[in-house]
């Protein structure tokens, strides 16, 4: 199912072929197709991009969080991808590798892997026409590392540690070997000019700059020197929605062309409409299940087991996720190229679940509570379905809806049992360093696991992709084994778009930025 | 004079106090509600002492006292603090108030208008057809909640028949980009209120007929529409402004939900926010700059209801 969206919404002249199919109704899974093919007529299909339109993009926002600082905490989808079009990320989430260069356009690791420099690409400059220097990339790598999340988007890297290396190379040492610098570099390392004092109106090294900006709301116009190559659209207009029902009507009367991240309500609502396209980008976000396994009635590695056993992932993914996203196999990065497709996938096993508990020697008459917050769409629902599928087992859990400020406070990170989310699925070595590894800042089950960790250690340490697969593999084994986690299944993003609307990204998580080789059908 | 005036001081004054008691209450209620500001405004992953640094930046960790106070005094100024994300607070409310009082005033006005004719004609002939119409959906209408109205006039004006915009879009200068995407918010928050006020103004004018200087203005046979606008009226006109006033606040009220709806603008979707993210100074403000109208629309319904009840005997 997700292949042939793939197919559809891929590049270049792979779309025309793929609604040329759809259109003759021989999609292979034989499921409704839900992008509405383009009408009959609109001869520049095939013929690939044409250049000019005005995309007008609906993402949510809220008014009281606007930001306009792109190192700042942006809430608002809205400010997030005005931010991600107007200035360029060193690096961008590819497919495969998961990592593409975006400002910078090569990069190379020492031997010991600690010390990674980065070249900027050919011909980058800024909206006013001066080149982009090293110093800029430094100062605003600097600036970055110093707002209060800094530690966490650039982990491992100290202030000290950004220098430039000559005009047009940038080095970056890291605390620990480490593989995935380039990967984490690509969201928010936005380069902005050295001493930048008003970062809101400062010009960018993006595919568009821009014009105007008012409550949340934006005008951007096409860049035509971009170092990244042609954009085709000639403007974007990104337009601020308090919720993504509004966003929906909008799409839905024809007042925007894409609803960006809008959502499986409204994509339900939308699908089989004439002239919407829903499109669905797998692997977006995770919500899994978090069992604490350093103490509590979870530690037994038996109990955490038994819960893995009881769920039912597709009743999951079918009622929680209105059926938009696919059953997982409680291993976290499911979107990476490295993913371990070839461990078989857990199904549900009542009875021995049971047995698990029963061997475990958990007090079953006890009430277990299991906490969640309704900070994105499905999440409390999801623990809802939960709680009544393992009574099933002979588990009593009863869901406490947490205000978003309580959980991320007394919740996060403590509880013994609890919803958590990411939207990073398209890496395994991003997971293990943040949520997995002993010494992970944000080791949101408190897991502890020598041989993960020796594992984890192996795969950031190799440089070559053959040489590191087996220790990637090791890692996701464990994972599956013994971890926290219980990850039932993975949501798509959801997008709707007007059917005049061609090479939509299909990446997920912050892929759904990468909006400048979108195109709009005349 | 003097002492209508000095009696207008104190009024004023009381409702000033009013407002102050309202604002502290609200800096209370914010406090005790579970989480704050400083965990907000940051990223999930930030650490324990990222967040007690953010506290002490944001001067959460002083006394809800002394920041109460120092927010009061600096209030006379016209400086409302600044919000958590570091913006000023006049500034946000100077973006966003504009347009929710454009809401605000064209669905007063729609609703008075409506009101006094529905009601008008209604009162003109007790009893006919048209007065038990106007009675029996004004009851049902003031009843509907405005996410209701909101919700089927999406459904029908924009989404079935495509004649009016189904949202409201922002334009270049911060204001609904064009007129039509009006006419879907006024209403949805309009209906309600003119159900209401259909009531009063009916229920006003049937006690104003029965008056007896009305009756000899019938009794002399001048026409009945002459009697309504000249003698009529004036007598219900007390009742009809506190109503007006009363709507005014249930108005601003309203906007919370509807400018959700419709994407509008406005301060409704500022204060949500601001709740959420216990943006303190940010919803102080907005309850300081709607009250201070609320407070207005108040002190001009006593005036006019005080100006036409001394004109009668």
């Amino acid at each position: 199912m997700s292949l042939t969206r793939r197919q559809l919404f891929g590049t270049g002249a792979g779309v025309g072929a793929g609604l040329l199919l759809a259109a003759c109704g021989s999609s292979p899974s034989g499921a409704p197709a839900s992008a509405t093919p383009v009408p009959s007529g609109s001869g520049s299909v095939a013929a690939g991009p044409v250049r000019g339109g005005v995309l007008r993009v609906g993402a949510l926002g809220k008014a009281s969080s606007i930001t306009r600082d792109p190192h700042g905490v942006q809430v608002n989808e809205s400010d997030y991808l005005i931010l991600a079009l107007v200035h360029d990320a060193l690096t961008v989430p590819g497919a495969s590798p998961n990592v593409a260069p975006r400002l910078a356009s090569a990069w190379e690791p020492s031997d010991d892997l600690k010390r990674w420099r980065f070249t900027i690409a050919e011909g980058a400059t800024f909206h006013d026409g001066t080149p982009v220097t090293a110093e800029d990339v430094v100062w605003s790598l600097r600036r970055l590392r110093a707002t209060p999340a800094g530690a966490t988007r650039l982990p491992g890297i100290e202030a000290g540690g950004i220098r430039a290396d000559g005009r047009d190379a940038v080095t970056l040492t890291s605390a620990y070997p480490n593989s995935e610098v380039p990967l984490l570099l690509r969201l928010t390392t936005f380069v902005l000019k050295e001493d930048t004092k008003d970062v809101a109106e400062a010009p960018g090294t993006g595919p568009f700059r821009l014009e105007s900006f008012r409550n949340g709301s934006a005008r951007l116009v096409r860049n035509d020197s971009w170092h990244g190559g042609e954009v085709p659209l000639d403007a974007i207009e990104v337009r601020m929605f308090e919720s993504p029902q509004a966003m929906a009507n909008a799409m839905l009367t024809g007042q925007i062309d894409l609803a960006s991240n809008v959502g499986a309500v409204a994509a339900r609502t939308a699908e089989g409409r004439d002239g919407v396209q829903v499109i669905r980008r797998p692997d977006d976000m995770a919500m899994p299940i978090v069992m604490r396994t350093a103490d509590g009635p979870f530690a037994d590695e038996r109990v955490r087991l038994a819960l893995r056993l009881a769920v039912d992932r597709e009743a999951m993914v079918r009622q929680v996720l209105s059926g938009y996203g696919a059953v997982a196999n409680d291993v976290l990065g499911t979107g990476d190229p490295a993913y371990a497709k070839d461990i078989p996938q857990r199904a549900r096993d009542l009875a021995q679940a049971e047995r698990l508990l029963g061997q475990a020697g958990l007090d079953l008459s006890q009430t277990y509570e299991l906490f969640t917050t309704e900070d994105i769409p499905g999440l409390a629902e999801s623990a809802t379905l939960f709680a009544t599928q393992v009574r099933e087992a002979g588990l009593n859990v009863k869901v406490v809806k947490q205000d978003p400020s309580v959980f991320w406070e007394k919740t996060w990170l403590k509880a013994p049992l609890y919803t958590t989310y990411w939207g990073t699925n398209d890496s395994v070595v991003f997971f293990a360093g943040k949520t997995l590894g002993s010494d992970a800042a944000q080791n949101e089950a408190g897991w502890k696991d020598p041989a993960f960790d020796a594992a984890y250690r192996k795969a950031v340490g190799t440089v070559d992709t053959a040489e590191r697969a087996p220790f990637l593999r090791e890692m996701q084994r464990i994972e599956h084994e013994r971890s926290g986690y219980l990850l039932w299944g993975m949501a798509d993003g959801l997008d709707l778009a007007s059917p005049k609307v061609h090479d939509l990204p299909t990446l997920p998580g912050y892929g759904r930025v990468q909006l400048e080789r979108a195109w709009l059908a005349t | 004079m003097a002492g209508h005036l000095r009696r207008l001081a104190v009024f004023l004054a009381g409702r000033v106090a009013l407002l102050a008691v309202l604002l502290a209450l609200v800096f209370a209620a914010v406090e005790f509600l579970p989480g704050d500001a400083a965990r907000s405004t940051v990223d999930r992953g930030a650490s324990a002492a990222d967040v007690a640094a953010r506290r002490a930046e944001l001067g959460l960790d002083r006394l809800l006292w002394s920041r109460f106070t120092d927010w009061m005094t600096a209030l006379p100024t016209g400086d409302l603090g600044v919000t958590a994300r570091g913006e000023q607070v006049s500034e946000v409310i100077g973006r966003h108030f504009p347009n929710t009082l454009l809401l605000g005033g064209l669905a007063l006005v729609l609703t008075m208008a409506a009101a006094l004719v529905l009601g008008g004609g209604a009162a003109l002939r007790p009893l006919s057809w048209l007065d038990r119409a106007v009675s029996g959906t004004s009851t049902i209408v003031m009843a509907l909640p405005e996410f209701v109205v909101a919700s089927v006039l999406v459904l029908v004006l924009a989404l079935w028949t495509g004649l009016l915009p189904a949202v409201t879009l922002t334009g270049t200068t911060g204001r609904p980009a064009s007129w039509n995407m009006l006419v879907l918010p006024v209403l949805a928050l309009a209906v309600p209120q003119i159900g209401w006020n259909t009531r009063i103004v009916r229920a006003s004018l049937a006690d104003e007929a029965a008056a007896p200087h009305v009756e000899a203005a019938t009794l002399d046979g001048l026409p009945p529409a002459r009697v309504l606008l000249w003698h009529v009226l004036p007598g219900a006109l007390p009742a009809i402004a506190a109503g007006a006033a009363t709507s005014a606040g249930m108005l601003l009220g309203g906007a919370v939900v509807v400018e959700t709806i419709f994407n509008y603008p406005g301060l409704g979707t500022v204060l949500a926010g601001a709740v959420r993210d216990r943006d303190t100074p940010l919803v102080a403000g907005v309850v300081a700059v709607t009250g201070a109208v609320i407070l207005a629309v108040l002190v001009a319904s006593d005036l006019i209801r005080d100006r036409t009840s001394v004109r009668r005997p």
